[in-house]
């Protein structure tokens, strides 16, 4: 069993070890008994000011004043999400993959469990729940009375830690029935997913948003993201395979990144024996960073931010639905219409 | 007793940080002339140890610095006076005026108010009698309701938080108002008075939550309280959820942001008593009462704190449920099941989950030291799934979308239990669609390219 541990360890990419490394260093500065960064803001959780979940939530006929309310309450949480979203339109989904203590805490404990005993949850049609709950979480659980706080990620992973080390909050907020909910969901989502990203795929809003705005980013030329050259890719799905946010998927046997699940955490760049796959701008002529093997490849690479593109044959074919899109759809068309329908009625 | 003790504390701590005030009146009845002196002790018929000095300057600095000791005990006809006749009536009219208006003042509308409120009537029995506000002193031992002075010391003038602020204000108004507005009516009505007003109010909000939990964190003493039955007038012992009120509170938002300092959550008294009648606080089956079901919309909606409550589809909004009893601590179970607390979501959504995540954590656990590690390792659930999806193996002609290879989780399961390779899959028989065979190892193994 040692062995096979240490063959593990060993297998990890360089780059991926230090970025475990980040995520280990974050949980002890965000997490547990000390919660050092929380403590700068008088906190001891990451709730209240410093939430990053709640000021954006939409309640019927609520105006701008209401709004800003909520931001003042949550000044330091808007301050940190603002600027994650910056980040993240220049640079891709940093603070998700390497930063955040709530998923990453979950992914370091998946990693470290076997892979047997895991559900596999990359596959299913990701965009499509995850802001399908975020439309929902936004417009109608605050309507139908359902507290953010009772679903969420970010209480429950500091609490846990929290109780993990002995501490009465997190005791007491994990065996309350709600604690143990979203305890349960953590197991579920968390720890016994695969490469334990499900929580963040489904159910953070935080991330759903962070999404957005790195597909934004990814169309321009000049910003950071994971893209691939397609001339270069050979289709050999390694990285489909490592992404633990199941963000690639291989379309025609080249590997496409779905700018809305990346999370740019690099291990499909690691793991790509091709230079295929790169953390960079779009602007040509570049030389490749790393070179395999000794060999250069070239021509050089010409790098796309790829998004899922609608199937050929749903275009040629007029029979096929794209289902996916259509709910895509959908989800806006409602959540849009909820909106704009209770502000233009409660006027 | 214990309480009793705190009161004296609570009581000795109000004279603890007075801002030195000059004397404000001459003490016509001589009361210092005994209670003056330092060390002036007795212990009571409970064998308590009180304290009856009272310190000259401590006396003027507070907010009955400026009345003599008889208007508010007025009992007390000679000396020496027993400790009974040191009774308040808070709803009397003391002789001071009261300086803005220039009337006797009075706390009467404040006992009026409190008497209506569920702390001076309605539940508790025999409170209404002979309510007379004051200071009782046994109160704990025989009364379910408040006195006054359970909730106020006679506290310095203006509190030491707010004494820097007071100080600049007054400052201001003696120097730039003070250009047109001189004299001492002035000083002492507008700047004195009112400004203490203005310059911040008495009790913070983490103050009167904490004047609340003194009696209703305490769970002991909130078992034996009798709530009466508004229709019946029959006593029952609270149930669970108004006994926890306190506890579930505290897990709210409102209560974290005070407990962090964000001065922005909602204190007790801001949904219980809200309008500015710090006490009338009802029970909610009270029509008209603040957390009524017909209120709650004015009282979520107050300025600066939910403004949309007010309006129409936010009705799930206002009714949720602050004091909810799923965020206790679970271990009183039995308990929990006496109060037919399984019909809630979150204990279904519980017994789904739960198990499954147990079932996981054990089949884990079990597997790491004792299971089969041949080939390539797939998960329990979806490996089929994300090798059709995501790598999109064997796709046929015409491009359809291939059809499941149908192995259930059952078989999974088993072959999982069993640490055996996956057997072929049995081609579901309903299902005419299945154009290829499943490959026989769904798993290629890593390094493996797609062919
Ligand atoms: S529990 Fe979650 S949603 Fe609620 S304040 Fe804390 S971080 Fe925000
Ligand atoms: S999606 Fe949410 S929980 Fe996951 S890493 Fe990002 S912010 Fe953290
Ligand atoms: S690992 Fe590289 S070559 Fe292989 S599919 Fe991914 S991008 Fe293409
Ligand atoms: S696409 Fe690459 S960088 Fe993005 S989440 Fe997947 S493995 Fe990480």
């Amino acid at each position: 069993m040692q062995v096979q541990v240490i063959e593990k360890l060993k297998a990890i990419p360089k780059i991926q070890k230090y970025r475990y490394g980040t995520i280990f260093l974050s949980c002890l500065l965000f997490l547990g008994p000390l919660a050092l960064l929380p403590r700068l803001a008088g906190n001891t959780d990451l709730c209240g000011r410093l939430c990053m979940r709640r000021f954006y939530l939409y309640f019927p006929g609520m105006n701008l004043e209401d709004f800003f309310t909520h931001v003042s309450v949550a000044l330091i949480g808007v301050v940190a999400f603002t600027t994650i979203l910056v980040f993240t339109f220049f640079f891709g989904r940093i603070w998700c993959g390497f930063i955040c203590p709530v998923g990453g805490f979950a992914e370091l404990v998946s990693r470290s469990l076997n892979d047997r005993w895991k559900i596999e949850f990359r596959s299913l049609p990701q965009v499509q729940i995850r802001y399908g709950y975020l439309a929902t979480y936004l417009v109608l659980l605050p309507a139908l009375g359902i507290s953010a706080c009772t679903l969420c990620n970010f209480i429950t992973v500091p609490r846990l830690v929290e109780a993990l080390s002995g501490g009465v909050t997190g005791l007491a907020f994990i065996f309350s029935t709600i604690g143990l909910v979203n305890l349960s969901l953590l197991f579920l989502l968390g720890f016994f997913a695969s490469k334990g990203r499900a929580y963040c795929q489904f159910l953070c809003p935080i991330g759903a948003l962070d999404g957005l705005v790195n597909r934004l980013g990814a169309r321009f030329g000049m910003t950071h993201h994971i893209r691939v050259d397609k001339q270069r890719c050979t289709g050999c799905n390694v990285c489909a395979r490592n992404c633990m946010c199941g963000a690639i998927k291989m379309v025609d046997r080249v590997a496409v990144v779905e700018q809305l699940s990346c999370m740019s955490c690099h291990e499909c760049v690691d793991v790509c024996d091709w230079n295929a796959i790169e953390w960079t701008t779009a602007s040509r002529n570049k030389v490749p960073k790393r070179i395999k093997k000794g060999v250069e490849i070239h021509p050089e690479p010409d790098w796309q931010a790829v998004h899922f593109l609608p199937n050929k044959a749903a275009v040629s074919d007029w029979k096929r639905v794209n289902w996916a899109r259509v709910a895509n759809g959908l989800i806006f068309t409602m959540a849009t219409l909820f909106v704009a329908a209770t502000t233009l009625l409660l006027k | 007793m214990r309480a009793i003790l705190l009161h004296i504390a609570l009581l000795l701590l109000g004279f603890a940080l007075p801002v030195p005030a000059a004397e404000r009146h001459s003490d016509p009845d001589g009361c210092f002339s005994c209670h003056g002196l330092p060390d002036l002790q007795y212990v009571d018929e409970n064998g308590v140890l009180r304290v009856a000095t009272i310190l000259k300057k401590d006396y003027y600095g507070s907010l009955h610095g400026s009345v003599p000791c008889k208007d508010c005990h007025r009992k007390i006809e000679q000396y020496p006076h027993k400790p009974e006749e040191g009774y308040v009536d808070c709803s009397q009219s003391c002789h001071v005026n009261e300086p803005s208006k220039g009337k006797a003042f009075t706390h009467k509308d404040v006992v009026e108010e409190f008497k209506k409120s569920a702390h001076g009537s309605g539940h508790a029995p025999g409170a209404t009698k002979d309510f007379h506000g004051g200071n009782r002193l046994k109160e704990e031992k025989d009364e379910q309701n408040p006195s006054c002075r359970r909730c106020h010391s006679n506290t310095p003038y203006i509190v030491a938080a707010n004494v820097a602020k007071f100080k600049e204000e007054f400052h201001h108004t003696d120097v730039e108002c003070g250009n047109c507005h001189q004299g001492e009516t002035w000083r002492n009505q507008f700047s004195g008075h009112i400004l203490r007003r203005l310059s911040g109010s008495h009790f913070s909000k983490t103050e009167i939550n904490a004047l609340c939990k003194d009696c209703h964190a305490d769970q002991a003493l909130m078992e034996k309280v009798k709530l009466e039955d508004p229709k019946t007038q029959e006593k029952k012992p609270a149930d669970y959820r108004w006994v926890h009120a306190s506890d579930s509170y505290a897990k709210t938002l409102h209560a974290r942001l005070l407990d962090a300092g964000a001065m922005e959550g909602a204190s007790c008294l801001d949904c219980h008593a809200t309008g500015g009648n710090r006490h009338k606080i009802e029970r909610d089956e009270q029509v008209g009462a603040s957390t009524h079901l017909d209120q709650l919309p004015r009282t979520c909606g107050q300025a600066g704190c939910h403004g949309y409550a007010n309006k129409p589809f936010n009705e799930g909004f206002v009714n949720t449920d602050m004091h909810n009893v799923d965020w206790l601590r679970f271990d009183r179970l039995l308990l929990l099941l006496r109060e037919k607390r399984l019909d809630s979501t979150w204990f279904k959504a519980l017994a789904v989950l739960g198990p499954l995540a147990v079932l996981l954590l054990l089949g884990s656990l079990l597997w790491t030291p004792f299971g089969k590690r041949k080939g390539a390792i797939a998960a329990l659930l979806g490996a089929e799934r994300f090798q059709r999806v995501i790598i999109g193996s064997k796709p046929n002609k015409s491009g359809k979308k291939q059809q499941g290879p149908g192995q259930g989780l059952l078989t999974r399961i088993k072959s999982a239990l069993g640490g055996e390779k996956p057997s072929q899959p049995a081609a579901p028989k309903n299902n005419p669609a299945q154009a290829s065979p499943a490959p026989a190892d769904p798993i290629p193994a890593k390094e493996e390219s797609q062919s």
